[in-house]
């Protein structure tokens, strides 16, 4: 393999000294302690090399968990090919990719006018030098560089970064294909933990702006269709309607119409997902908008500072596992969420603002509460 | 030494307090491998804007932690932090195949710099728990790392995910600490 070590000419200060750096102009003694190594745990003062896992385990064909150079061309992964395992992919020209599992990580390089689809990736999702692709990820961290022209429906359990990137548009994850819950859990994400809509920039440009958010009502079959039918994947059922998300729709930063919020949390327990899935059926029902949502463990100092008055009986209840909250959105949504906590949730360990005075304070308490633990 | 001295190392000193530097390209995992280090949650890491650090007792020392942010853009601000590093750490990912000339460029420049002159280096060979990743030997020759001749250094396997080869190079940290090339 050839050495990839970089070239002096490529050095920033075009004053050093032009002798690649091997070291000697530099020394200023010129006896080196023998005690560098070349391989692992080769010093002479030690046993045999040690072995890790990854000497031990079965070699694969990397080229099996890549996409390389294709055109024109369906491809992708079927649900449990992958299981976990890194994926890259590179140098595809219009291709419509779909990895219909879940990975370790993913990196995206050279790709031009592709349709995308990836999987719950346990760790980063990276695009590097990509131009006029429309995707559909969920990740636990988003990072692109020199990218153009991306139109991303994501669900991110971190900040999406940018860099040196434009014309970045950003919407939330919206996909269903009957595994996709699965991988979510394999993959150690949360359907709940979706910051999709605020962007860092490391490059912006004055005057302009790098990345924006999609329409509400784009359509994301017209940005990432459904596979040929006559491919690979025609047996996995997808929909991309926005009932069907396993990711539920959030507005994140758009604007909202009314005032009033309302911060409805439950506490752990056997069917908090599906709880807070028919709340937020109900309330899009009844008109409301779902704002934004975070599952995050609890401790009991932090009851108090982010539920104040009501903090006494729920100070147990957050030690049974992560909370699942909620903002919702509208005029009357206190009074709403209320009532169906009553009539629907009766019984269930939850928590709703008192009154629409108070709500917007539930709301940023327990808001700058989550991002302020799930920063570092 | 007066005993009043004596008292005064004594008690001053009981852990030595070392600064180490932890660079390397975004997505690399230095972060991940801070975590690692003070025993912390990794699963929910977000990426590195500015730099965040950890103190960690180890063996006897107490270590200063710096996670610099390793985007392209903000890498000129990394000789903010060359000063008084007593130890570098280079974290390289090994199954990012794509961008191994652009971390050898980084790291070669880093090792011509003035401030960082001596400093012993730590390379970890990261990711090393994903399928493509290359062996840390493969990543020594392509950085020519036999050739670095004006400080200690060593290349060391991981994963900083599942902490496997981690403590291994700190242990060689721990050990190399006081062997800074003058």
């Amino acid at each position: 393999m050839g050495c990839f070590f970089s070239k002096k000419s490529r050095r920033k200060s075009p004053n050093k000294d032009s002798a690649l750096p091997t070291g000697d102009e530099s020394a200023t003694g010129n006896d080196l302690p023998e005690t560098n190594n070349t391989a692992l745990g080769s010093n002479s003062n030690q046993e045999a090399p040690k072995q890790y896992s990854w000497d031990k385990r079965e070699k694969v064909d990397p080229k099996d968990f890549m996409l390389t150079g294709l055109k024109n061309e369906t491809v992708g992964r079927l649900p449990g090919k992958l299981n976990g395992q890194q994926f890259v992919i590179q140098d595809c020209e219009n291709c419509n990719i779909y990895v219909f599992d879940h990975s370790a990580t993913i990196t995206i390089d050279d790709c031009v006018n592709c349709r995308i689809m990836l999987g719950p990736v346990k760790g980063s999702v990276f695009f590097r030098d990509c131009k006029d692709i429309k995707c559909v990820v969920a990740c636990q961290q988003f990072r692109t560089r020199d990218c153009k022209k991306m139109d991303v429906f994501l669900c991110c359990a971190t900040q999406p970064i940018i860099e040196s990137s434009t014309g970045m548009k950003f919407g939330c994850f919206q996909y269903y294909y009957p595994e996709l819950a699965f991988h979510f859990k394999d993959a150690g994400l949360s359907i709940f933990n979706n910051n999709w809509s605020n962007i860092h920039d490391f490059t912006p440009v004055s005057g302009e702006t790098n990345w924006s958010l999609l329409p509400e009502d784009a359509v994301v079959q017209e940005h990432v269709p459904l596979p040929d039918p006559e491919s690979e994947f025609k047996s996995v059922r997808i929909s991309s309607e926005a009932s069907r998300s396993i990711v539920p729709i959030t507005k994140g930063g758009r604007r909202t119409e009314s005032e009033e919020s309302c911060l409805f949390v439950f506490f752990s327990g056997d069917y908090t997902t599906a709880n807070a899935r028919k709340l937020i059926d109900e309330v899009t029902t009844k008109g409301f908008v779902l704002i934004q949502t975070k599952e995050v463990s609890m401790r009991p100092e932090d009851v108090n500072r982010v539920f104040q008055n009501n903090a006494e009986s729920l100070t147990e209840w957050i030690t049974k596992g992560p909370v699942v909250a909620l903002e919702l959105n509208g005029d009357g949504v206190v009074e709403a969420c209320r009532s169906i906590a009553n009539e629907v949730f009766n019984g269930t360990k939850v928590f709703v603002s008192e009154s629409k005075h108070t709500s917007s304070r539930d709301v940023d308490n327990f808001f700058n509460f989550a991002d302020m633990q799930m920063g570092l | 030494m007066g005993l009043l001295s004596i008292l005064r190392k004594l008690k001053s000193a009981p852990d030595q307090e070392i600064r180490i530097l932890l660079l390397g390209l975004d997505n690399g995992g230095k972060t991940t491998l801070l975590k690692q280090l003070a025993s912390e949650d990794i699963s929910h890491i977000t990426p590195t804007q500015g730099f965040n650090i950890k103190s960690v007792q180890s063996q006897g020392f107490k270590l200063n932690v710096w996670d610099i942010g390793g985007q392209r853009k903000i890498r000129p601000y990394w000789r903010n932090y060359f000063e008084n590093t007593d130890m570098l750490i280079y974290v390289i990912d090994s199954a990012d195949r794509k961008r191994f000339e652009e971390t050898g460029q980084e790291l070669s420049e880093l090792l011509d710099e003035e401030k960082l002159s001596g400093v012993p280096v730590l390379i970890f060979a990261n990711k090393q728990d994903l399928l493509t990743a290359a062996p840390a030997s493969e990543i020594a020759e392509g950085l020519n790392l036999h050739t670095i001749r004006d400080r200690i250094w060593q290349i060391q396997s991981c994963s900083a995910l599942t902490g496997e080869g981690v403590q291994d190079g700190m242990n060689w940290v721990c050990k190399n600490i006081t062997a800074k090339k003058k």
